[in-house]
C-alpha cells in the first residue's frame, strides 16, 4: 500500500469529514488547488450533490468510524479534516483516523468549555491543528473594531505588520493622488498593495491614480499605519462601546475580547437561559434579554448612540438586515458576519461595510497548512490572507538560508505579472522594498498576488 | 444551457476520433491498400473540424447533467456519422445508411452486421470495424477525461451519461485519475489478449482485431463464420477475455491495489458468475448430443453463454439450430447483461439483482404489512433514489423495446427475427435468431427499419436517458435559444 494510489503525485490525499458550510469552503477551495479529496458526511443526498459540484469522491456514513474511513482511504491519505457540527465527533474522527496510522489531522473545535485548553487538548491527542470559527471571527471583528475607520485589518509577522483595507471617501486628499506622490506627500513607510475598484481588482504601479471610492489595502508597519491613517483624516481610535446581536459562540469571543481592551459591550440575546449563562461568563458586558431584530428593543437600547454595531445571528439575512438598519438609523461603525457563500455578488454590492465570512476564516488557516504541506521541505508559509474577496492573496514566506533569491537586489529579479512584494520582516525592522534591498535568510516576505497556489518564495519568480 | 461547452467538447470528440482514424490508415498503408486514402482524408475533416470547434474556449466550464447528457448523445452521433464516411466512400460499403449502420454498430459495441461477407472487405476497413468496438467499449468522453484537463466537478456528468450502471462510482477522488485508471486496466487486458492470441497462432492483424472486439464486448467477426473456424485454443481464450470484460472494472482497481477482500465479495461480480455458471450447465445438458465429445459441448456451451451475456455477439457455433430450451436461455442472458462498469452492455446485472431484491421484499410486505426492510446490495442500503431511476430505466426499456418491435414490424418478418433483432441491438449483443441469427446479417431490413436499429443501439449504449433527453421540447428550445443570443 505504500505506493500512493492516486496517479498524479500533485495534489494531496485529503479527507474531509463533515459538509456543512465550513467543509463545503474547504472542499470548493482545496480542489482548485488540485488536491485528491475524499467527502464523508452522513446525508447521502449532500455527498450526491457536491459530488456532482466539484470533482471529489463521496463517502456516505458515520465519519468517526474504522469501516467508513477505510472505505474513504484512510490508509493512503495524507491529511485528515474533521469538521462537523460537534466537536466531539471531530476529535474522535481524529482519534480514530490516527489509529489507522500517523496521518495528520485537523479538528473543529468551537465550544469556548474546550477552546481554553484547546492547545493543552491538541498536544495531547497528537492532532496536528485545532480551528475555532467563531474564536478567529471575533478576533477579526475585534481587530476592526480596534480601528473603526477601516474595513479589514490582517496582521503579519507576529502581529507587528498591519494590511490595512479602507475606502476613500469623496473629497479625499488621496483622490486623484498618483502612489509616487503619495509616497512623497505624505509618508514613506507605506506601501498600496491592491486596488478594487469596481470589481476589478489591480496590484498598483507607481504611476497608478487613485480614485474616491476605491477600497485600497496598505501595508505598513502597526505604527506607521495609524500614522498614515490619521495624516489623510482618518479617526483611529479604537470605538467606546459595541451593541452585539445574538448570543452565541462568536458573541462570547469577541465580547471577552472588547472588554478585555476596555470596550463596552452590550449584547442582545432572546433565550432567557442562555442570557443568565452569558451574565455569569461576561460579568462585565451588559445582557438584555430580549429580541434583537426588533426595532423598538433597538432604539431602547440605544443605536443611535452607539459606537459599533455588530449582529451575529446565526442568521445571514437577519445580520444583513440589521446591518441596513443600523446604517440608516446611526453613524455606528457595523461589522456583518455571514456565514452562507450564496449571493456573494449582492452582499458585496450592498455596501455593508466591514464583511467577515467565518468559513473563509477557516478554510485560509486550513489552506495555509496544507500549501504549506505540500512542500516537502520544513514549511515556508507563515500566514495566508485572501483579500480583496478571495480575488488576491497576501502569503508571508520565510525566506531559507538556501533560498536562490538571496543576495540579489530586487529590481534585479524577474517577477511574476501582477505581484508585489509588500513588506520585508528583519528581526525587529520592517522595511518597505525597494529595488535595490535584498532579500536575507530568515527574513519574512509578504507577497501580494492575484495567482494562486503559491507554496513558496521561489514562486514569485516568472 | 451552456451551449458552448457541448460545442467545446464535441471538437475535441472529433478530433480525437481523427486522431484515432490514422489507425485504420496505418493499417492500409503497411498492406499497401488505396482505401487508406479516404481514412486520411476523413481524418484530416475530422481534425479540422474540431480544431475549428475547439477554438474558442468555452465561457463557462460549469455544466450539470442535462448538458453532459446531451453532449454524450451528441458526440456517439457524431462520431457514428463521421466513422461511416471513409467505409462508404471507398465503396467497400455501397450505401451510407448500411455504412453508419455498421459504424454505429461498431461504436456501441454491438456487432450487428449488414455486410453478407467479411473476408473482401480490406485490411483496413476491417481493422476500422473491430477498433471502434474498442473505442466505444471504454467510451469516447471517459477518454476525453482521461488525457484533456478540464476542471471542475462538471466533469463528471459526463461520465455519468456514458458509463454504464445504476450509479456511477469513482475509484478515486478525480475524474481525470479515474479516467486513466480505467483505460490503463483496459488496455493491459487488451494488450494481454492480443499476445495469448498470437502464441495460438492467429496472424498479428487479426489477433489485434479480434482483441479490439472482444475487449469492447463487440463482435465484429473478422471471418464470415465469426470464430468457428478457429482453433479450440483461441476459442477459449476468446471464452476467458470475454467474461473478464463482462466483470466490472471496479474488481480489477481492487486487485491491482491488493485490495483482494473487497475484489472477491464484489456482490455483482458474484451473480455474475452464478449465472454464467448455471447457463452453462443447463445448456451443456441440452445440447449432449449435438457434439461428439465432452469438451466440444462445454466449450461450445461457454462460449455462446459468455458471448451472449458480455453482449459480445462472438460465435463458435450456429446456436440457431440448438434446441429451444438453449435458445431461450440464451435470449434470456441478453437481457441479463455484464456487470455495470463494464464494457459490457444489457439491463446489467446488479440492476436484475436490485430489481429482484425489490420483488423480493414486496412480496414479503404482504406476508408482514408492517415490516420494514432497507434493500441492501453491495453490503450497503440501496438509497431510494437509485430505486427509483432503476424502476423507470427498466419500464423507459421496455417501452422502447416494444415500440421498436411495432415499427419494424411493418416489414412481415416473423416475430422471432424482429424481437430477437431488437433485443439483440437495444443489448448491443449482435447476432439474434432466425433470420438475424449469428450466420446472417441485417442487410434485408429497411432503411427505416435500420434507423430504428441505429437509435435501439446507440439508446441501449448510453442506457437510454441521454437519447431519450433528446425528444424533450426543452432541450431543444433552450439549444436554439442560445445559439440565437450567440448570434445576436
Amino acid at each position: 500500500m505504500s505506493k500512493n494510489k492516486s496517479s498524479d503525485s500533485r495534489g494531496l490525499n485529503i479527507i474531509v469529514v463533515g459538509c456543512g458550510k465550513v467543509g463545503v469552503t474547504l472542499i470548493d477551495q482545496l480542489s482548485k488547488e488540485g488536491h485528491n479529496i475524499t467527502i464523508i458526511d452522513n446525508n447521502f443526498s449532500k455527498i450526491q450533490h457536491l459530488s456532482n459540484l466539484y470533482d471529489v469522491m463521496g463517502v456516505c456514513g458515520n465519519g468517526a468510524t474504522l469501516s467508513i474511513q477505510q472505505d474513504a482511504g484512510v490508509e493512503t491519505a495524507d491529511l485528515f479534516i474533521a469538521v462537523t457540527g460537534s466537536d466531539e465527533l471531530n476529535l474522535l474522527c481524529c482519534t480514530v483516523a490516527m489509529s489507522v496510522k500517523d496521518i495528520a489531522t485537523i479538528a473543529r473545535v468551537r465550544t469556548p468549555d474546550y477552546s481554553e485548553e484547546a492547545e493543552k487538548l491538541r498536544a495531547k491527542l497528537g492532532l496536528d491543528m485545532i480551528i475555532n470559527p467563531e474564536l478567529e471571527s471575533a478576533r477579526e471583528a475585534a481587530r476592526i473594531l480596534y480601528l473603526p475607520t477601516v474595513l479589514e485589518v490582517n496582521k503579519f509577522a507576529h502581529n507587528n505588520v498591519e494590511m490595512v483595507k479602507f475606502k476613500i471617501p469623496e473629497g479625499n486628499k488621496l483622490d486623484g493622488m498618483t502612489l509616487i506622490q503619495l509616497n512623497r506627500s505624505i509618508s514613506s513607510d507605506v506601501l498600496v498593495c491592491g486596488v478594487d475598484r469596481d470589481g476589478a481588482i489591480h496590484i498598483p504601479s507607481g504611476q497608478f491614480i487613485l480614485r474616491a471610492g476605491d477600497k485600497i489595502s496598505i501595508v505598513a508597519k502597526r505604527k506607521s499605519a495609524r500614522e498614515f491613517l490619521y495624516k489623510i483624516g482618518f479617526d483611529t481610535h479604537q470605538v467606546k462601546d459595541a451593541m452585539i446581536i445574538g448570543g452565541g459562540k462568536s458573541a462570547y469571543y469577541l465580547a471577552l475580547q472588547l472588554i478585555r481592551a476596555g470596550i463596552e459591550v452590550k449584547i442582545i440575546e432572546q433565550d432567557k437561559a442562555r442570557c443568565e449563562e452569558l451574565s455569569s461568563l461576561l460579568p462585565k458586558a451588559t445582557i438584555i434579554n430580549g429580541d434583537g431584530t426588533d426595532e423598538d428593543i433597538l432604539r431602547e437600547e440605544g443605536i443611535e448612540d452607539v459606537q459599533s454595531f455588530v449582529p451575529l445571528t446565526g442568521i445571514d439575512e437577519e445580520n444583513v438586515m440589521l446591518t441596513l438598519f443600523a446604517r440608516q438609523n446611526s453613524q455606528a461603525k457595523v461589522i456583518t458576519k455571514v456565514n452562507r457563500l450564496t449571493f456573494r455578488s449582492v452582499i458585496d454590492s450592498l455596501d455593508l461595510g466591514s464583511l467577515i465570512y467565518p468559513s473563509f476564516i477557516t478554510s485560509e488557516a486550513i489552506i495555509r497548512y496544507v500549501r504549506a504541506k505540500k512542500d516537502s521541505m520544513e514549511s515556508n508559509i507563515e500566514t495566508l490572507y485572501h483579500i480583496f474577496s478571495q480575488r488576491a492573496e497576501a502569503i508571508e514566506f520565510r525566506v531559507h538560508k538556501d533560498c536562490p533569491l538571496i543576495g540579489k537586489p530586487l529590481m534585479d529579479l524577474k517577477l511574476k505579472n501582477e505581484l508585489l512584494l509588500a513588506c520585508i520582516t528583519r528581526g525587529e525592522s520592517v522595511l518597505i522594498p525597494r529595488g535595490q534591498d535584498v532579500l536575507k535568510a530568515g527574513d519574512s516576505v509578504v507577497v501580494v498576488t492575484v495567482h494562486t497556489g503559491f507554496t513558496d518564495i521561489e514562486d514569485i519568480l516568472a | 444551457m451552456n451551449s458552448s461547452i457541448i460545442r467545446y467538447i464535441l471538437g475535441q470528440v472529433i478530433k480525437i476520433e481523427g486522431a484515432l482514424m490514422l489507425l485504420p490508415c496505418l493499417v492500409g498503408c503497411v498492406y499497401g491498400e488505396h482505401s487508406w486514402l479516404y481514412f486520411a482524408g476523413t481524418s484530416a475533416i475530422c481534425i479540422l473540424l474540431g480544431v475549428l470547434m475547439t477554438y474558442r474556449k468555452p465561457k463557462s466550464n460549469v455544466f450539470y447533467l442535462k448538458e453532459g447528457c446531451v453532449i454524450t448523445a451528441f458526440s456517439w452521433m457524431l462520431l457514428s456519422i463521421l466513422g461511416a464516411l471513409p467505409m462508404w466512400l471507398c465503396g467497400e460499403i455501397p450505401t451510407y445508411i448500411d455504412a453508419l449502420f455498421e459504424t454505429v454498430s461498431g461504436f456501441t459495441t454491438t456487432g450487428a452486421s449488414i455486410l453478407p461477407a467479411v473476408e473482401p472487405l480490406s485490411k483496413c476497413v476491417n481493422t476500422w470495424r473491430c477498433f471502434t468496438h474498442w473505442i466505444g467499449g471504454m467510451g469516447v468522453l471517459v477518454f476525453i477525461l482521461a488525457i484533456v484537463p478540464m476542471s471542475g466537478g462538471s466533469s463528471m456528468n459526463l461520465m455519468k451519461a456514458e458509463s454504464p450502471g445504476p450509479s456511477v462510482s469513482k475509484l478515486v477522488p478525480k475524474v481525470k485519475s479515474t479516467a486513466m485508471i480505467l483505460y490503463a486496466i483496459y488496455i493491459a487486458l487488451t494488450l494481454f489478449e492480443w499476445i495469448l492470441l498470437m502464441i495460438g497462432g492467429v496472424p498479428f492483424l487479426d489477433a489485434l482485431n479480434t482483441s479490439f472486439g472482444t475487449a469492447g464486448t463487440g463482435g465484429f467477426g473478422i471471418k464470415n463464420d465469426s470464430l468457428m473456424s478457429f482453433s479450440p485454443y483461441v476459442q477459449w481464450v476468446v471464452i476467458v477475455f470475454m467474461i473478464l470484460f463482462g466483470v466490472n472494472f471496479n474488481a480489477y482497481y481492487c486487485l491491482v491495489f491488493r485490495m483482494f477482500k473487497k475484489a472477491f465479495t464484489m456482490e455483482e461480480v458474484r451473480y455474475y458468475f452464478i449465472i454464467i455458471l448455471t447457463a452453462v450447465f443447463i445448456i451443456c445438458c441440452d445440447i449432449r448430443d449435438y457434439y461428439e465429445t465432452f469438451g466440444e459441448t462445454l466449450r461450445h456451451s461457454f462460449f455462446q453463454v459468455g458471448s451472449i451475456i458480455t453482449t459480445t455477439g462472438f460465435s463458435s457455433a450456429d446456436f440457431n439450430t440448438w434446441p429451444m430450451t438453449s435458445k431461450t436461455i440464451l435470449v434470456l442472458l441478453m437481457f441479463i447483461g455484464a456487470c455495470a462498469g463494464s464494457t459490457g452492455g444489457g439491463i446489467k446485472v446488479s440492476r436484475i439483482a436490485i430489481a429482484f431484491k425489490t420483488l423480493l421484499k414486496e412480496l414479503n410486505s404482504y406476508i408482514h404489512p408492517k415490516s420494514v426492510k432497507k434493500i441492501q446490495f453491495e453490503k450497503k442500503p440501496v438509497e431510494h433514489d437509485v430505486l427509483r431511476a432503476l424502476n423507470v430505466y427498466l419500464i423507459s426499456f421496455f417501452l422502447v423495446f416494444a415500440s421498436s418491435i411495432v415499427l419494424i414490424s411493418f416489414e412481415n418478418y416473423d416475430l422471432e427475427t424482429n424481437f430477437t433483432a431488437v433485443a439483440a441491438t437495444i443489448n448491443n449483443i449482435g447476432p439474434g435468431l432466425n433470420m438475424v441469427g449469428p450466420t446472417q446479417n441485417f442487410s434485408f431490413f429497411s432503411t427505416f427499419s435500420k434507423l430504428v436499429l441505429i437509435f435501439d443501439m446507440l439508446a441501449g449504449r448510453l442506457e437510454l436517458f441521454p437519447m431519450l433527453i433528446l425528444f424533450h421540447p426543452t432541450i431543444w428550445k433552450q439549444l436554439f435559444h442560445e445559439s440565437k443570443k450567440q448570434v445576436s
